[in-house]
């Protein structure tokens, strides 16, 4: 059963990469429904997860990992069918795939250490994935701004300036979500520090690790740090465009890197 | 029910003959209520662009000598100056005429995107003047999805094919919708009025027009609904526009990369997209590697034209298959719509002549027992549907209009079918506006 929904992504990112290819609306309609059906059994399998746990399913790297995948499938099938825009789909659901493999592979739920049982973790974690579920929008909004503009600006008008919207759509979409993302990113980490300070005296010595200098909460700072840049340089200076394109695909490089790597090997603090 | 159209197009008509029978002149409506008045047809659609005038008529005859003589006698004009250039298409190959038409397969730049509209305009101003009804419906709603299914499954309508197009389609990809767009024009030339109507016809907000002297410049804001400037204050006007086109008769480059650079830096960044159709050019090469500018020049445009056009050539192939397959629909819903009628009153009859004979013969039969008048009833029908079997066959797998006709009016003549049967049918469904 948990494997229902990377199966049903991997199938949708197939569609996806299909419908980019050759354009053909049935196999887009088909990708779309796909990838509607993975994030339903996803929300399933959650929910299922839920019950069994007593709690929702985001301690651990795996768990939170999974519950990414999960809100970055529904908001990009929000944001598909809202602008009737596919071109993104097989960038985001790539994504998903690569993503939603490595969660399967230690599907178990972790226990929920009573240090967590406080609800500003819950708000803590879901702000923080809905964050990074919009950064890794903005990503592949980016990636393929950078894709367009490198074919117009060469003059070679090819593959991806048949199939992808102007570069002014792609421009104001990724501000929105780099806007979007900060906004949750801010209040993930605030709520993250409180809930730190009050558990403060805990003898669990995850909690003992919270510091600036545990690796996974300074290189949050820092991707904090960068998107805040991203969001005043483009009011400020005009760092819009290709700058911005080139910058929210390297920051959220920074995120998957925390996320992922940092998540599993290298944090103290975080490695419930 | 025929169905036929005569008209002229591109193809064999000049441009003069073509402008002096344009039926869209005094209204559609006009030309329509004056082909019915003269009886054309029941049904009638009247096209007519620059590039072609059509009539689509479905009538209960074969009236394509009147219509023709409608094109010179409308316009008065001599007939013999129009007959020559006239085609005439009756029954399926009218389907796949307008078909091609509407996918742009006939246009005489192929895969055009207007003529579908200008179809879908036709059509309803003629459903409009209820000069429409099932067959003309169905006829022009297929179209319409040929169109669009050549449009979405096949690359035939895709990329320019002129080089103002392909400066447009290039500054949509670029800047998405160009209403809110502001666009200054360097020069006035010929070649700066062409782009700059066609900018125009975008509904850009704004269009700037700076040429060394101003009077010039003034005389083509005036066509434009823009604003001439001087030529010093270009620097200005650089910073605010979002699309620069450039056509002077300059000998030096206008745009240096150093003016530009310096403009950018008022610009916070904002793209900046210089078209330059100068021939020799206004904008130094150099300017296409600032950061947030496309420079395209009057080859680069030359060059996506030419390519587009080779790419349009490679999907004709696919567009003539779908125009092949929806005109095999449309021509079996014709033959269904033509021959079914006449199959039902076939049957009809025989069953008849056997039930008149089997009454006659009652006296005779009424002495036998139930099970061998049964067996009677049995024979005599098995016999019916045995005669039957082969017409009936055969009278489906007629493909071709002019013979379905024949079939028909052949059958209804030597059986004296019921005519009213068909006509009865017809008209109900006209009333009820089948259209699908």
């Amino acid at each position: 059963m948990h494997l229902l929904p990377l199966l049903l992504y991997a199938a949708a990112a197939a569609a996806y990469i299909a419908h980019f290819a050759w354009r053909d609306p049935r196999v887009g309609r088909l990708a779309t429904g796909l990838l509607a059906g993975g994030v339903l059994a996803h929300t399933f399998l959650i929910g299922m997860q839920t019950v069994q746990a007593g709690h929702a399913p985001l301690v651990g790297t795996s768990a939170a990992i999974s519950a990414f995948v999960w809100l970055l499938g529904l908001s990009y099938l929000y944001i598909e069918l809202t602008s009737d825009e596919r071109s993104m789909g097989a960038f985001v659901a790539v994504l998903l795939v690569g993503l939603d493999v490595i969660s399967a592979l230690d599907p178990a739920v972790s226990p929920r250490p009573p240090v967590l049982q406080s609800p500003l973790f819950t708000v803590h974690v879901m702000s923080l994935l809905f964050a990074y579920a919009s950064f890794a929008l903005a990503c592949a909004l980016g990636v393929t701004y950078g894709l367009l503009f490198k074919e117009i600006k060469a003059k070679q008008l090819g593959f991806f300036y048949a199939r992808l919207p102007p570069l002014a759509s792609l421009d104001l979409m990724n501000s929105r979500a780099i806007t979007v993302g900060w906004t949750f990113l801010t209040i993930g980490v605030l709520v993250g520090a409180i809930w730190a300070w009050q558990v403060k005296g805990s003898p669990d010595p995850r909690v003992q690790a919270m510091s600036l200098a545990d690796p996974k909460i300074l290189v949050a700072l820092v991707s904090w740090g960068i998107y805040s840049f991203a969001v005043f340089a483009r009011k400020a200076a005009g760092w819009s465009g290709r700058r911005a394109a080139y910058l929210s695909s390297i920051a959220f490089a920074v995120v998957l890197l925390n996320f992922v790597l940092v998540g599993y090997f290298l944090t103290a603090s975080h490695n419930f | 029910m025929r169905l036929f159209a005569v008209g002229l197009s591109h193809r064999t008509a000049p441009v003069e003959l073509r402008e002096s029978v344009d039926f869209s002149r005094k209204g559609l409506e006009h030309a329509l209520a004056e082909l019915s008045a003269r009886g054309a047809g029941r049904e009638l659609v009247v096209l007519s662009t620059c590039n072609r005038a059509e009539i689509y008529v479905v009538g209960d005859t074969d009236e394509t000598e009147q219509v023709g003589r409608f094109f010179s006698d409308y316009h008065a004009i001599s007939h013999d100056s129009v007959s020559q250039h006239l085609y005439v298409h009756r029954g399926s190959d009218v389907a796949r005429h307008l078909f091609r038409v509407a996918a742009g397969l006939d246009s005489l730049v192929v895969g055009e995107p207007q003529i579908l509209g200008q179809v879908k305009a036709a059509y309803a101003v003629a459903s409009d003047g209820q000069f429409t009804a099932a067959i003309t419906n169905r006829l022009f709603h297929s179209a319409f999805s040929v169109g669009k299914r050549v449009r979405s499954e096949t690359g035939l309508g895709e990329g320019a094919v002129s080089v103002s197009y392909a400066a447009i389609a290039l500054a949509k990809k670029i800047f998405g919708e160009l209403k809110g767009r502001s666009v200054l024009i360097l020069g006035a030339g010929e070649m700066a009025k062409l782009t700059g109507i066609h900018l125009h016809a975008q509904q850009v907000k704004q269009i700037t027009i700076a040429s060394r002297t101003l009077t010039t410049a003034q005389g083509l804001a005036a066509r434009l609904d823009g604003a001439a400037v001087p030529w010093e204050q270009v620097d200005h006007a650089l910073s605010a526009a979002d699309i620069v086109v450039t056509a002077t008769g300059a000998s030096e480059p206008v745009l240096t990369r150093a003016r530009v650079d310096d403009v950018m830096r008022h610009r916070r960044n904002r793209p900046l997209f210089i078209i330059d159709i100068a021939v020799p050019r206004d904008v130094d090469p150099a300017v296409g590697q600032v950061d947030q500018v496309f420079l395209y020049n009057i080859d680069d445009l030359r060059t996506i034209v030419q390519e587009n056009l080779a790419r349009r050539g490679a999907e004709l192939a696919r567009a003539e298959a779908i125009v092949d397959a929806e005109v095999a629909k449309y021509t079996a819903w014709m033959q269904s719509r033509e021959i079914v009628p006449t199959v039902v009153a076939l049957r009809q009859r025989f069953e008849a002549i056997r039930r008149a004979e089997l009454e006659r013969l009652e006296p005779k039969l009424s002495g036998l027992p139930p099970e061998a008048r049964a067996r009677v009833d049995e024979i005599t029908r098995l016999i019916v549907e045995k005669l039957l079997l082969t017409p009936t066959e055969q009278l489906k797998s007629v493909s071709d209009e002019a013979m379905i006709v024949a079939y028909a009016d052949a059958l209804n003549r030597l059986f004296s079918l019921a005519q009213d049967r068909d006509r009865g049918e017809i008209s109900s469904e006209e009333e009820s506006g089948v259209s699908s």
